[in-house]
């Protein structure tokens, strides 16, 4: 028996021509997800086989042209040469199939011979679209494949194809999306630079020639490239009334590639004119409509949040009640010893921590699936963007950001609905400062505590800072880098289809999966960080015999004094021991960097389990602060703490790190440490500033009079309010160059010294 | 016959134009014509978003939403007879 053909098979297509989903069917289960190397943009890849061929197939990012825009699509055009060795399966979506044979003209300029997936056939036929195969194959020297790779349906043959001892190449055919002569002629003259020339040219090499003659901003080329290029445009404009422009060859190759495509389908196929039904054109009236697409999107919104959060408390309760089971039979069966303390302090703790998420985040992306699926995610981007925009964010963000209000964890997972990476970075950067349900229960605490009088003011100034907070680093962040980052917003408008239940599994698998494995581990290990941190070292120095004295007491009849001074005793105890710990260390070797807010070490001692849960910033403290009061809001105010210390360290509360979880999945989701340091150290440095500002603010009224601190009150609160509302103002009346009359005739636009005019 | 040209932008929702140039000094420009925003295109605007940007445009068959940076790029002629 012979071995069987090994083949590397690589899919490349336009964002949303089906190729996950003809990835999907062609696989199955068999699949691996990792990282482009260099990069940190997921690499999707699975094997199948058949009986001649083992495939191992490539899910290469979308892409609508070779020339990348992002650095998802840097990989299509750095993968090219490797993938021209293999097997290329150029994904094409039939029911828009202009544009989608951009990509494949691209290809086959560069001298491949892609197999051709015409993908949504079912709907292109449907719509009254017919393709003569045959003289596709002619024309284009490719062999094409009709699909529904959502069904599956044309994928076997497909896959038989490119299983093939070898795949054969139809020679004898002319080929009508072949570079023109005069572009193959300035091409080759490119390459004469390089001491190449275009047969020897590897596919990159071909590219990089035809980009050096089309660059839109030739700075730095050399003077023969430029000479090339006056040449080809002067060759060009053989004939025509306008004579080409260099600047201009860019858009020639483009239309030149359009006319192409346009004398190919006239020649072998009848379009049905568009992808998107006149029914469907009505439903688009309706759902993104003036007035009503809002309020639509607000009840979808609505019904998302409360299945994912108040329905999703069910099986989150059943998965309390698992864990706490567990922890009882290990807390039962188990002998006293330090693993004990670790299974039920950190293991358990920490794997509870884990599983706790995982209702939200599967009824999160069983939404999810459906409206990206349905084609209304579009849809939504397009209503919210404007909005999202002035933050610096994509329209798709704004469910992310929505989500956060529940759960920053799956908010994180969610982000990836955003294409763009840059963008995707921005949204994790931001989530965490949407204060999520979890933070509610610690705010009312806090507030309660420190402010019994009127809590609810405080939380409301609170909140408002951190939307403030929120909407200026969105703001800074996208004005910082939107200059180095080139990233066009196209936003596809999809045809409404009917969700597929594999594509909804197969988002829900990969998601609960990718979740337990990657980021499940990260949560877990920083539960057992922080526990190992609040035990150890074991013993530690007591000033005092605790134990023999709670010994003698024990042994001593009980009587309400008793059971008083063995409360004391035990409480003092306790007290010396936390001191002992590394916690308590490490929160008095950082107290020096906390002491300008006016923190006292057993605040800063508590941010430290702030870490892994909100919550244990106030069960520290009240251990901390027993030997002062029974209510932590009196010990406080007994060792110093006055309101406003309070109302700083609420804020820092709030602002000054994302819970373990949403850390982890942000580590996962970016695939980068960098930026994760990055985040958290921004995350800091804003509380910080933030806490530090207040505080400033705050003793500079204490030392005024009462007027004078309402004046300075009402002034701050007005100008923000001013900022919030200039910041609404200036996206709603948009660029004043682009809503320009005159602005294609404006010789300024785009700069700073248009007159408006 | 009168033809006017305006910026795409500002072409009123429903209605049809042809393309006529692109701001080749917009690094967005190059994404543009590889989507098929090339010179001599039918384009129709197609919808406006609720808060007034973005708009969805119809050209080549599929619809693709572009905010104002984009859309002002594009400089459309309207012909009286499309109207």
């Amino acid at each position: 028996m012979t071995s069987k053909i090994e083949r590397n098979v690589y899919l490349v297509g336009n964002p949303n021509s089906g190729k996950t989903s003809l990835f999907n069917s062609m696989t199955g289960e068999r699949r691996h997800v990792g990282n482009w190397p260099g990069v940190t943009v997921q690499k999707l890849e699975g094997i199948t086989s058949t009986e001649r061929a083992t495939l191992t197939i490539c899910d290469l990012p979308g892409t609508y042209s070779l020339t990348p825009a992002t650095p998802e699509e840097e990989i299509v055009l750095r993968t090219i040469d490797e993938a021209a060795t293999g097997c290329i399966v150029n994904v094409v979506d039939i029911a828009n199939f202009e544009r989608n044979m951009f990509l494949t003209t691209q290809l086959i300029e560069l001298g491949i011979k892609p197999v051709v997936s015409l993908n949504c056939f079912d709907s292109f036929s449907k719509a009254g679209g017919t393709i003569d195969l045959q003289k596709f194959t002619n024309f284009t020297g490719a062999t094409p494949f009709p699909t529904v790779a959502r069904t599956g349906e044309g994928t076997h043959s497909l896959v038989e194809y490119i299983a093939k001892e070898s795949i054969d190449e139809q020679t004898n055919c002319e080929n009508w999306l072949t570079l023109p002569e005069e572009w193959l002629a300035a091409a080759e003259e490119v390459l004469k630079l390089k001491q190449t020339n275009w047969q020897k040219a590897k596919p990159t090499q071909r590219y990089s020639a035809l980009s050096d003659l089309i660059r839109l901003h030739p700075h730095g080329a050399d003077p023969k490239t430029l000479k090339i290029r006056e040449n080809l445009a002067e060759t060009l404009s053989k004939g025509r009334a306008k004579p080409v422009k260099i600047t201009d060859l860019a858009c020639e190759l483009a239309t030149d590639r359009y006319r192409r495509i346009e004398k190919l389908i006239a020649a072998c196929a009848s379009l049905p004119g568009k992808n998107i039904p006149t029914w469907q054109e009505k439903l688009d009236s309706v759902l993104t409509h003036k007035f009503l697409g809002l309020p639509i999107f607000a009840l979808l919104m609505g019904w998302v949040f409360w299945t994912t959060f108040s329905v999703g408390e069910i099986p989150m309760g059943w998965m309390h009640s698992l864990v706490d089971s567990i922890r009882g039979f290990v807390q039962t069966n188990m002998q006293d010893s330090l693993i004990k303390e670790l299974m039920i302090g950190g293991i358990i703790s920490g794997v509870g921590g884990v599983v706790i998420f995982i209702p939200n985040i599967l009824i999160l992306f069983f939404w999810i699936a459906i409206l990206e699926d349905s084609g209304y995610m579009s849809r939504a981007a397009f209503i919210m963007d404007r909005m999202m925009n002035s933050i610096g964010l994509h329209g798709r963000a704004f469910i992310p950001m929505i989500m956060g209000l529940g759960c920053n964890v799956p908010a994180v997972l969610a982000t990836r609905i955003i294409d763009n990476r840059f963008q995707r970075l921005l949204t994790m950067l931001l989530i965490p400062l949407v204060t999520c349900a979890a933070r509610l229960p610690v705010l009312v605490l806090l507030c309660g505590t420190f402010f019994p009088e009127n809590p609810s003011v405080w939380m409301f100034a609170l909140f408002f800072v951190n939307l403030l907070v929120l909407i200026f680093l969105g703001q800074m962040t996208s004005l910082l880098f939107k200059t180095g980052e080139n990233s066009p917003f196209l936003l596809e408008m999809p045809p409404y289809r009917l969700p597929t239940p594999s594509s909804v599994f197969h988002m829900l698998y990969e998601k609960g999966a990718h979740f337990i494995e990657k980021a499940g581990t990260v949560i877990l290990a920083g539960a057992i960080v922080i526990w190992v941190l609040s035990v150890f070292p074991r013993e530690v120095p007591l000033s005092f015999d605790y134990n023999a004295e709670l010994a003698e007491l024990n042994a001593q009849k009980i009587t309400v004094q008793v059971s008083d001074q063995i409360a004391q005793i035990s409480h003092k105890r306790d007290i010396e021991l936390m001191e002992g710990r590394y916690m308590a260390r490490l929160g008095k070797l950082i107290h020096p960097i906390m002491r300008p807010l006016g923190f006292s070490w057993r605040e800063t001692v508590s941010l430290i389990p702030g870490f892994l849960a909100k919550e244990s910033v106030v069960s520290t403290l009240s251990v901390l602060y027993l030997p002062y009061s029974e209510h932590i809001g009196d010990a406080m105010r007994k060792t110093g703490m006055t309101p406003l210390t309070a109302f700083v360290f609420m804020m820092f509360t709030l602002l000054y790190i994302p819970c373990i979880a949403t850390l982890g999945v942000i580590w996962r989701e970016s695939g980068s440490t960098r930026f994760t340091v990055l985040a958290l150290i921004v995350y800091f440095a804003i509380a910080y500033i933030v806490s530090f500002v207040a505080l400033k603010i705050g003793e500079a009224l204490q030392t005024s009079t009462a007027w004078l601190e309402g004046l300075v009150i009402v002034f701050i609160a007005v100008s923000a309010g001013w900022y919030l509302l200039r910041t609404f103002i200036m996206t709603i009346r948009g660029n004043r160059c682009n809503s320009c009359a005159s602005s294609n005739k404006c010789s300024s636009r785009g700069k700073s010294n248009c007159s408006g005019g | 016959m009168v033809r006017t040209t305006v910026s795409l932008s500002d072409l009123p929702a429903g209605s049809i134009a042809t393309i006529r140039d692109i701001d080749a000094e917009s690094p967005t420009a190059q994404r543009l014509m590889d989507m098929g925003f090339v010179p001599g295109t039918p384009i129709r605007a197609v919808r406006t978003a609720p808060m007034g940007d973005p708009t969805t445009f119809e050209i080549r068959g599929y619809q693709v939403g572009l905010r104002r940076s984009e859309s002002g790029l594009i400089g459309v002629e309207i012909k009286p007879d499309d109207k």
